[in-house]
C-alpha cells in the first residue's frame, strides 16, 4: 500500500499535518539544546547593565550568541578598516567573551566535574541492562505465545499483575533486597533490578501472538532444535519488537536517576542523570546547566536510536520473505 | 481442572515464600548499618574509636574550582588528620532527592551517621518519637548551647532535649525591586518598615504599565503568605498545638486583606497562587521581565538577587503590620542531625565531626558564603553580612522570626490549610470559609 | 479457554516416565527459556511487590511494624482525599487513554505507507522527544500554561477573549493536565505500531486490494484487527501510566489548587514518603492495584488473544 496513486495533493495534505505534529513534538528537546547554548548575563557597549538571554519568556528560538557574535565580528571588520586597533581588538574580546559564555556550561561539566565518567557509567549500565533484557524478554515472550505449558496464563498475569504497583512503594523492598544481596553501592544494584521488569516480556508476547504460528511449525517439521528455532526463526522475525525494546529499555535505563541516586553512595559511581542531580543548587537552580545536562544525557540515546533505527526495516523485509 | 490445580498450588509457594523473605527482610531494621569496623567496647572511653563515619551532604558554594562540595571535604582532610583511624565518607546527595533517599533507607534498615537537615524534616517530632534521631545533649553544656538564638534551638528541642545541631536559619522577607520604585516615584518604606495600609498606598502606585504590586503563592510548605495572615493576630495552632486557631476572626480578617490585594485592589497578579517557585521568582527577577515591584522570598533569594545574572537593585523590608502591630515572619532551621547509633565510641566521634562542622568560625564561613543566618550568636557577632545591608536586615528579622509549629503531624496539618488557602486565593472560596472547612481535617490530626 | 485446554492436555499426560520424558521434551524447553526473566523478575520484582502486599496489613513503624488486619484500607476508603484522588485519576484515564492510543494508531497508520527515509523521518521526530525527561516536559508546559507569557493565552488573546489561569482553577486544573497529556505526541506508541505494522505480510494487503478493497478497509478491516496485541499491550501500558501519573502532578500542580488535582500515585508517594506511613501507601497501592487489575482483565476480555485467534480462523478459512 503506497499514497502514489492518489497523487501530489492529497500527499501534501498528509504531509503538513505530520511535519506539523513532528515540529511540535520536537520543540521540547530543540528547546533543551537552545537553552543550554544561550547566551547568559552579557553586556556589550550599547546595554545600560548586563542582559541575561536564557531565562527568556517567550523562549529564544536560537542561541542569542550567534546574533553576538556576528555583530562584533562586523564591529571588528569596520574598526580594522579604519585602522582602530584598539577598537578592534576590544571586539575580539568581545568575541571571544560569547564564545565562551556560550559555552560556560558545557566547559564546566567536562572540566569540573565528573562527568565522563557518569556518561561511561551510564552507558555500560545501560548496554548491559538493555541487552539482558531483549533477550531474556524475547525468550520469556515467545513461550509465553507460542508454547502451552502448564502455568502459562499464570505467570502471564503475575507480569501484568506487577505493573499495577506503583514503584514509589516498592523501592523500600527492592533496597532491602539489594542490601540483602550484599550488591548496595555497585553496578549491579542498578542493572539486576532493570533486568527484571515486567513491561518487556509482555510486550514480546503481545508481538509473538501476531506472529503465525504456521511459519514456527513448518521449522519444527525441519527438525529444528528449540535454540535454533529461537535464533534462526523468531528472532528475525521479533527483530521490529526487539529494536523497539530495545530502545525503551534503553531509555529507562539511562534516564532513571531515583533508584541509582538510592542505591549508590559512592558519587564516582553515579549514573549520569543523578551525577547532574548531585550539582544542582538547593533554592533555585541554574536553568542552563539544567538544559546542558538534560543535552548532554539526550545526545548518546540519541544516536543510539539512530543506530537502531534500521532493524525495524530489517525486521519488516525478514518478515515478507519468510512467508 | 489440572490446570487450576497447578496454579493453585504455585501460588500457595509463592506466598509461603513471599512471606518467609518479607518476615525476614521486613525485621531487618539493623541500626549500626554503615560498614561501621568498630574495635573497642562501649564505654571504654580512652582508646579512641576508629572506623568509617557516613556523612550525607547536598551541594553548596563554589571554590575557584568549581567544586561545590569543597567546605565539607576540607573539613573531612583536617579532621581524619586529627583522628587517625577515623574515616569520614561524604556521600554527596542532591537536595532534592535527600528526603526520599534518607526515608528509603531509613526504612530499608540503612542509615547514615550524620546528614545535613534541609526543611528540618529530619527532626521532626515524629522521627524523634520513632528513635531514630540521636540527642546531641549528652556531648553539649549549658554554655554551649546558650551560643546558639533561642529560636534555632527551639527547632531541635523536644521534651527538654536537643535533636541536632542549629546552623543556619532561613526566613521570609520582603523583597523591593528598587528600579520599579524609581520609575513610579514612589518612596521605599523607611527601615523596611511600613504598616499594611502603607503597604496597599504604595502597591496601588505601584500598579499599572505591566507591572504589579505584589504577588506570591501557595504551597504546603512554602510560608510566603503566612505572615499576612498571621498580621492581624492570628495563628494556626494554639500556643500547645491543641486547638486549631486559623479561624479566628483576626486570622480570618488577616487572610482577607491578603485576598483584597487580588480581588479588590486588583494590585497582586490575576493568577496569584497557585504559580510555583522557579516561575514566580522568574517573573521578579528575569531581566527580561521584572514585572513585580514586591515579593515575599526566602533568604536565599536576596543573595540570588543581587548576584549575576539578575544583579537587581533591591531592598528587603519586613512584612506589613496589621492590627496586632507587630511585624511577622516565618523562618525554619537547618542544621547537622546525627541519627540512631549502636556504637558509644562512635556516636561521641560522630558528634566529635559534628562540633567540627559547627564552631564559630564554620558557622561564619557558611553564613557568609551561602547566604544563610548563623544559628550561633558568636557568629553573628562577627558580622558576616557587613558589607551587605540588605542581608544585615534580613539577618535581624531572623532573629525573631516565628519558626513553623513543631507538631507530630505539622506536615499534614499544613497540607490540610495551605490547600484550603489555594482555594480562597482562587476565588473558589471565601477567606472565613475557607479557614472554617479546614478545620475539621486540621482537628482531627491534632489528636 | 482455547489455550487453557492444550495447556490440559499438555499437563494431563503425567502418568508413566516415558510419557513424563515425552511431556518434558515437550514442555521442558519453555520452562528452561522462561527461567532467567522469572528469576530476576521474581527476585526484584515479585517479592517487592509481595511486600507491598503483606504491609498493607500492617501498621509501620520503623522499629516495631505489627499487624492489623484491614485497618488500613478500611481508612483509605474513609480518607476523602485518597477517595477523590481516585476519582481525579479515574477521570484523567479514561479522557487521555482512548485519545493516546487513537492518535497513535492514526499518526503511525499515516506515516507506515510512507517511503522509507519518510518513515524514518517521522519515527525519529516522534520518538526522539520521548527522550527528554518529563521534567523538562513539564517546564515546556508551564511555559505554555503561563498566565502572562504563555503560549495558550496568546492563543486565547488572538481570538479576543480574557487571558485564562489555566492551572489555577479548579474547575479547570485537571482537564489542563489532560489537554497537556492528549497534545504530547505518543512518540512510544507511534513506534511500536509502526513496528508491528512492519512485520505483518504485505501480501495481505496485496489480496485485499486485488479484491478490490479501498484503502480505508484494508485498513479496518486487516491492519487494526491484525495491530489488536500490540492495541491491547498500549491500552494496558497507557492505562497503568495513567492510573499512576505522577511527575506532571509534581512538576506541574502539587495537587492543587485545594485538592483538585490530587492523585492516587501522588496520595501514595505522601502518604509513605512524606509521612512514613508505608502500610497506608501500601494498602493504598493495593486498592490502585484491584482497579487497574479490574478493568485489564476486563480489556483482556473484549481485546485479548481470543479475539487474535479468531480473526485468525476466519482469515484461514
Amino acid at each position: 500500500m503506497s499514497y502514489a496513486q492518489r497523487g501530489r495533493l492529497g500527499r501534501m495534505l498528509l504531509y503538513i499535518p505530520l511535519v506539523g505534529l513532528a515540529l511540535i513534538a520536537l520543540f521540547p528537546l530543540y528547546w533543551v539544546f537552545v537553552t543550554s547554548l544561550q547566551l547568559p548575563s552579557y553586556q556589550n557597549e550599547e546595554m545600560e547593565s548586563p542582559v541575561s538571554y536564557v531565562e527568556s519568556v517567550p523562549p529564544k528560538l536560537y542561541p542569542y550568541g550567534i546574533t553576538e557574535y556576528w555583530s562584533q565580528w562586523d564591529k571588528k571588520r569596520d574598526a580594522e578598516k579604519l585602522g582602530d586597533e584598539q577598537a578592534a581588538s576590544f571586539h575580539a574580546e568581545k568575541m571571544q567573551e560569547v564564545v565562551a559564555k556560550t559555552f560556560t556550561t558545557y566547559s564546566y561539566l567536562f572540566k569540573s566535574t565528573d562527568v565522563l565518567k557518569w556518561l561511561w557509567n551510564t552507558t555500560y549500565i545501560a548496554i548491559l541492562g538493555t541487552f539482558g533484557t531483549v533477550l531474556f524478554d524475547t525468550m520469556a515472550g515467545y513461550v509465553l505465545a507460542k508454547k502451552q505449558f502448564p502455568g502459562r496464563m499464570l505467570v502471564f498475569w503475575l507480569i501484568i499483575a506487577t505493573m499495577m504497583i506503583p514503584d514509589q512503594v516498592t523501592l523500600v523492598p527492592s533496597f532491602m533486597i539489594v542490601r540483602l544481596l550484599d550488591l548496595f553501592d555497585t553496578h549491579w544494584a542498578v542493572i539486576l533490578p532493570g533486568l527484571a521488569g515486567a513491561f518487556g516480556v509482555f510486550l514480546m508476547r503481545q508481538f509473538m501472538i501476531a506472529v503465525p504460528s504456521e511459519l514456527l511449525e513448518a521449522a519444527k517439521i525441519d527438525g529444528a532444535g528449540e535454540w535454533r528455532t529461537f535464533r534462526t526463526i523468531v528472532i528475525p522475525m521479533a527483530a521490529p519488537a526487539m529494536a523497539a525494546l530495545g530502545i525503551f529499555s534503553f531509555v529507562g535505563l539511562w534516564n532513571s536517576f531515583l533508584w541509582p541516586i538510592i542505591v549508590i553512595n559512592d558519587s564516582k559511581m553515579l549514573t549520569l542523570t543523578a551525577g547532574l542531580k548531585t550539582l544542582q543548587d538547593a533554592n533555585l537552580s541554574s536553568f542552563k546547566l539544567l538544559m546542558t545536562g538534560a543535552a548532554v544525557a539526550a545526545v548518546p540515546i540519541m544516536i543510539y536510536f539512530l543506530l537502531f533505527q534500521r532493524y525495524f526495516v530489517k525486521g519488516l523485509t525478514v518478515g515478507g520473505v519468510k512467508e | 481442572m489440572k490446570m487450576w490445580k497447578w496454579s493453585k498450588l504455585s501460588t500457595a509457594l509463592l506466598g509461603v515464600a513471599l512471606f518467609v523473605s518479607a518476615c525476614g527482610g521486613g525485621d531487618n531494621n539493623d541500626p549500626a548499618a554503615g560498614k561501621s569496623s568498630s574495635t573497642n567496647e562501649p564505654g571504654a572511653t580512652e582508646k579512641a574509636w576508629t572506623g568509617e563515619i557516613v556523612v550525607w551532604d547536598g551541594p553548596r558554594w563554589s571554590d575557584d574550582k568549581e567544586n561545590k562540595y569543597h567546605w565539607i571535604e576540607n573539613k573531612k582532610a583536617e579532621f581524619e588528620k586529627l583522628h587517625p583511624g577515623v574515616t569520614i565518607k561524604i556521600v554527596q546527595t542532591p537536595w532534592a532527592e535527600m528526603e526520599d533517599k534518607l526515608n528509603v533507607s531509613i526504612a530499608g534498615g540503612a542509615w547514615p551517621d550524620l546528614v545535613y537537615n534541609v526543611s528540618n524534616r529530619m527532626a521532626s517530632i515524629k522521627n524523634i518519637e520513632s528513635g531514630i534521631v540521636e540527642p546531641i545533649d549528652e556531648f553539649y553544656t549549658a554554655d554551649e548551647l546558650a551560643d546558639f538564638y533561642p529560636n534555632a534551638l527551639k527547632e531541635y528541642e523536644y521534651e527538654g532535649k536537643h535533636y541536632g545541631v542549629p546552623v543556619s536559619t532561613r526566613v521570609h522577607s520582603l523583597l523591593l525591586n528598587l528600579e520599579i520604585f524609581k520609575q513610579k516615584g514612589v518612596e521605599p518604606p523607611v527601615d523596611g518598615k511600613w504598616t499594611y495600609d502603607e503597604f496597599l498606598e504604595k502597591m496601588k502606585q505601584l500598579t499599572g504599565g505591566g507591572v504589579h504590586g505584589f504577588s506570591t503563592y501557595i504551597m504546603p510548605s512554602y510560608y510566603e503568605a503566612w505572615p499576612f495572615l498571621m498580621m492581624d493576630g492570628g495563628r494556626p495552632l494554639s500556643d500547645d498545638l491543641t486547638q486549631y486557631t486559623f479561624d479566628s476572626p483576626e486570622a480570618i480578617s488577616g487572610l482577607q486583606k491578603f485576598l483584597d490585594l487580588k480581588f479588590v485592589h486588583e494590585v497582586a497578579l490575576p493568577d496569584m497562587g497557585m504559580s510555583n517557585v522557579g516561575d514566580t521568582y522568574q517573573a521578579f527577577a528575569a531581566q527580561d521581565k521584572r514585572l513585580m515591584a514586591v515579593q515575599p522570598w526566602n533568604s536565599w533569594a536576596i543573595a540570588s538577587s543581587q548576584k549575576e545574572p539578575y544583579a537587581m537593585d533591591l531592598m528587603v523590608a519586613e512584612y506589613p503590620t496589621g492590627d496586632s502591630g507587630k511585624s511577622i515572619s516565618m523562618g525554619d532551621v537547618l542544621g547537622w542531625v546525627m541519627l540512631k547509633q549502636k556504637d558509644e565510641g562512635k556516636k561521641q566521634m560522630a558528634m566529635e565531626f559534628v562540633k567540627f562542622l559547627t564552631t564559630t568560625e564554620e558557622i561564619f564561613i557558611t553564613a557568609k558564603n551561602y547566604g544563610v543566618f548563623p544559628s550561633r550568636i558568636s557568629s553573628g557577632e562577627q558580622r558576616p553580612f557587613e558589607a551587605n545591608p540588605q542581608m544585615e536586615r534580613a539577618q535581624q528579622i531572623a532573629e525573631n522570626a516565628m519558626m513553623v509549629p513543631r507538631h507530630t503531624n505539622w506536615q499534614k496539618i499544613d497540607e490540610a490549610i495551605q490547600k484550603e488557602l489555594q482555594l480562597a486565593v482562587n476565588g473558589t472560596k471565601t477567606a472565613e470559609q475557607a479557614l472554617k472547612d479546614a478545620r475539621s481535617q486540621v482537628e482531627s490530626l491534632l489528636k | 479457554m482455547k489455550t487453557e485446554m492444550t495447556a490440559q492436555e499438555a499437563g494431563g499426560r503425567i502418568s508413566s516416565p516415558a510419557s513424563w520424558l515425552k511431556t518434558w521434551k515437550k514442555i521442558g524447553p519453555a520452562y528452561l527459556f522462561l527461567l532467567p526473566k522469572l528469576l530476576l523478575f521474581g527476585l526484584f520484582t515479585v517479592l517487592p511487590v509481595g511486600w507491598t502486599f503483606l504491609l498493607s496489613f500492617q501498621e509501620y513503624e520503623i522499629f516495631d511494624s505489627h499487624w492489623i488486619g484491614l485497618r488500613n484500607y478500611a481508612e483509605a476508603f474513609r480518607n476523602e482525599i485518597f477517595t477523590g484522588a481516585l476519582w481525579n485519576t479515574f477521570r484523567y484515564t479514561i479522557v487521555t487513554v482512548p485519545l493516546s492510543i487513537l492518535t497513535a494508531l492514526i499518526i503511525a497508520s499515516l506515516v507506515f505507507p510512507l517511503g522509507h527515509r519518510s518513515q524514518t523521518f517521522f519515527r525519529a521526530s516522534f520518538y526522539l522527544p520521548v527522550v527528554t525527561s518529563t521534567v523538562i516536559v513539564a517546564m515546556v508546559w508551564r511555559w505554555i500554561f503561563n498566565y502572562r507569557f504563555g503560549l495558550l493565552n496568546h492563543v486565547v488573546g488572538i481570538f479576543g477573549m480574557q487571558p485564562v489561569d489555566w492551572l489555577g482553577q479548579t474547575d479547570l486544573a485537571l482537564w489542563s493536565l489532560m489537554l497537556m497529556n492528549v497534545l504530547i505526541p505518543p512518540g512510544s506508541g507511534i513506534l511500536l505500531y509502526l513496528a508491528a505494522m512492519g512485520s505483518v505480510n504485505p501480501s495481505l494487503f496485496e489480496a485485499a486490494r486485488i479484491d478490490g478493497a479501498s484503502a480505508f478497509q484494508i485498513w479496518r478491516k486487516i491492519t487494526v484487527p491484525l495491530l489488536k496485541p500490540t492495541t491491547f499491550y498500549l491500552l494496558i501500558l497507557s492505562m497503568i501510566g495513567a492510573f499512576q501519573v505522577f511527575t506532571e502532578i509534581v512538576m506541574m500542580t502539587g495537587g492543587g489548587p485545594g485538592n483538585a488535582t490530587e492523585t492516587v500515585v501522588h496520595v501514595i508517594y505522601k502518604t509513605g514518603f512524606r509521612d512514613f506511613e508505608y502500610g497506608m501507601a501500601s494498602a493504598q497501592s493495593v486498592i490502585l492495584f484491584i482497579i487497574i487489575m479490574f478493568i485489564a482483565v476486563f480489556q483482556y476480555k473484549m481485546l485479548g488473544d481470543e479475539g487474535v485467534e479468531r480473526h485468525k480462523k476466519r482469515r484461514n478459512k
